[in-house]
């Protein structure tokens, strides 16, 4: 009879924990349906050659282009990646192949800290210390392309940093023995064998170091200067997808309202190609 | 009297505070292959490692004693030069994850050969080890897609692109299958005519067939060493008698 009763309550169990296990896949059904629910209409409204490439985002006269904020979008990731992907991938490399206990017992815990400051920290810092360093040498407001680039460099680091760890510790010992037994140096060993093998594992850490950086908004909203065009130059100013839709959500109505949803539509689609390609990334070294 | 290649006189050496190996003196001759049996963690690895100091890798090792190569002491030879000069075959093959061509010119990249003579080289070494005719139109294929003998074979092959004197092989067979493994030996006595030869090997008809000549190690010592044909025949001590004749191991 106990057993029996055992056996219920185990299945219970299991029960629940699944249910909470799918909740996760509801809330992300949910927020999918808002979104396209609320964008979508005024893709059909308004045009989606209007809204995607249309140059001017004027919402509350009609005018619902998002063009200058996707392409702002793409260059501070770009800029995230070209400051944050070295310098991860270094911090990377010294973690998995040249620190030692002591030092990885430093590191490691500090990465994390890293990943939990609130962004609106970086933006903070962003505002006091790289905005004026940004107009004091090099010109401009400040408020910039530069500037951002560098606060979301920072900011990918920790993903970067931890996901390519993990690719190069995957690498099996046995490619390092061989490649030293060659009489190879440790730097040649590392640069021509370990880092190449582990080369998706790096890559995918960029992709979703680049989904941060697509998504970051209080810190871009900050230091990004927020302006309606593309920039011209590393020092012009800026306005990103996300910055839109935080900037102006709070005193939207009708179709502008539908303006930043679409914006949404546009942001999830990029989060989502970045994933897939992740995952496609991750996938293929996993198989081989 | 026969020359030694590689030559150890009281050789320690401790993992922390285990002692590892213990007053080993031990010679490889020229030319010819040396065997080295015994149970598993007798120490048979440990001593064939000390010669490309790859026991380097692992903290906590302590090694004493001599180690000569080519009647030079071990001590004062650059570890890359070392490292070129005596090459090393791992348990399992482990060609790097790239293509065939690139697993052999990573040697000669590393120790700056000039880059005119890649081909002729890639090709003696593939030629040597047996590979060339069934590999010549597929260098530029990933190297993993090879079988596991022929993946062995190319670790062979890019360990004599650098021009090797003394290859050392730890437990060359163990991960390949019978008819693979046979061909692997032929391929080590082929090869015995240009370099020379240390063989760990868990399988003792290996090195009866290979090997010319023979240790026996049981808990670090060095208990036997002589020609194969008179350990496997009549060994003088008892200890390597049980082992050949299987009463333990």
């Amino acid at each position: 009879m106990s057993s029996n009763k055992a056996v219920f309550k185990e299945r219970i169990i299991k029960q629940i924990l699944t249910a909470f296990a799918f909740s996760s896949l509801l809330f992300l059904f949910l927020i999918f349906a808002f979104i396209l629910v609320e964008g979508l209409p005024l893709f059909y409204k308004a045009g989606v050659k209007n809204i995607i490439f249309g140059m001017k985002w004027a919402p509350t006269r009609g005018f619902f282009g998002i063009f200058p904020m996707i392409v702002s979008s793409f260059l501070v990731t770009f800029g995230a990646l070209v400051i944050g992907g070295p310098l991860g991938l270094g911090c990377a490399v010294y973690l998995a192949e040249y620190a030692g206990r002591q030092q990885k017992m430093f590191l490691k815990p500090a990465l994390e800290l890293l990943a939990g400051i609130p962004s609106v920290v970086y933006g903070f810092l962003g505002v006091l210390y790289i905005v004026p360093f940004i107009r004091t040498f090099f010109g401009g407001s400040g408020f910039s392309l530069l500037a951002t680039s560098i606060v979301l460099g920072i900011m990918i680091l920790p993903t970067v940093i931890s996901i390519s760890y993990d690719a190069l510790m995957s690498v099996p010992r046995s490619y390092r023995e061989g490649a030293l037994a060659m009489g190879s140096t440790k730097w040649q060993s590392t640069w021509r064998v370990v880092i190449p093998a582990a080369k998706s594992g790096i890559l995918a850490s960029c992709i979703l170091g680049m989904g941060r950086a697509v998504g970051e908004t209080m810190a871009v909203i900050m230091v990004a200067g927020n302006a309606l065009k593309i920039p011209g130059g590393l020092l012009d100013p800026l306005r990103t997808l996300t910055s839109n839709i935080a900037l102006e959500l709070s005193y939207a109505s009708g179709d502008h309202r539908l303006g930043l949803f679409s914006t949404g539509v546009v942001l999830l689609f990029i989060i989502m190609v970045l994933n897939y390609f992740a995952n496609f990334v991750i996938r293929r070294t996993v198989i081989k | 009297m026969l020359d030694c290649a590689l030559k150890t006189d009281k050789l320690n050496l401790y993992y922390g505070a285990f002692h590892g190996l213990k007053d080993v003196d031990f010679c490889v001759y020229r030319n010819a292959i040396t065997s080295l049996i015994g149970p598993s963690g007798c120490g048979k690895s440990t001593l064939l490692r000390c010669f490309n100091r790859m026991n380097d890798l692992i903290d906590d090792v302590a090694v004493q004693g001599t180690i000569l190569v080519n009647d030079e002491p071990l001590a004062g030879i650059d570890i890359i030069e070392l490292r070129k000069k005596i090459g090393m075959v791992f348990q399992r093959p482990n060609p790097f994850p790239f293509t065939v061509r690139e697993n052999l010119v990573y040697g000669l990249k590393v120790h700056g050969y000039n880059k005119r003579r890649y081909d002729e080289i890639l090709e003696r070494c593939l030629k040597a080890v047996g590979l060339w005719e069934d590999i010549k139109d597929k260098l530029n294929t990933p190297a993993m897609s090879l079988s596991e003998e022929m993946k062995q074979r190319l670790c062979v092959a890019r360990v004599l692109t650098v021009e090797p004197e003394i290859i050392l092989l730890d437990e060359p067979c163990s991960a390949l299958d019978p008819i693979a493994t046979l061909k692997i030996e032929e391929l080590m006595i082929e090869l015995k005519r240009n370099y020379t030869i240390l063989i760990v090997t868990h399988n003792m008809q290996q090195a009866a067939r290979v090997s010319d000549y023979t240790g026996f190690m049981l808990l670090g010592d060095l208990i036997e060493f002589g020609e194969t044909s008179k350990i496997f025949t009549s060994p003088a001590d008892e200890r390597t008698d049980g082992y050949i004749t299987g009463r333990f191991g």
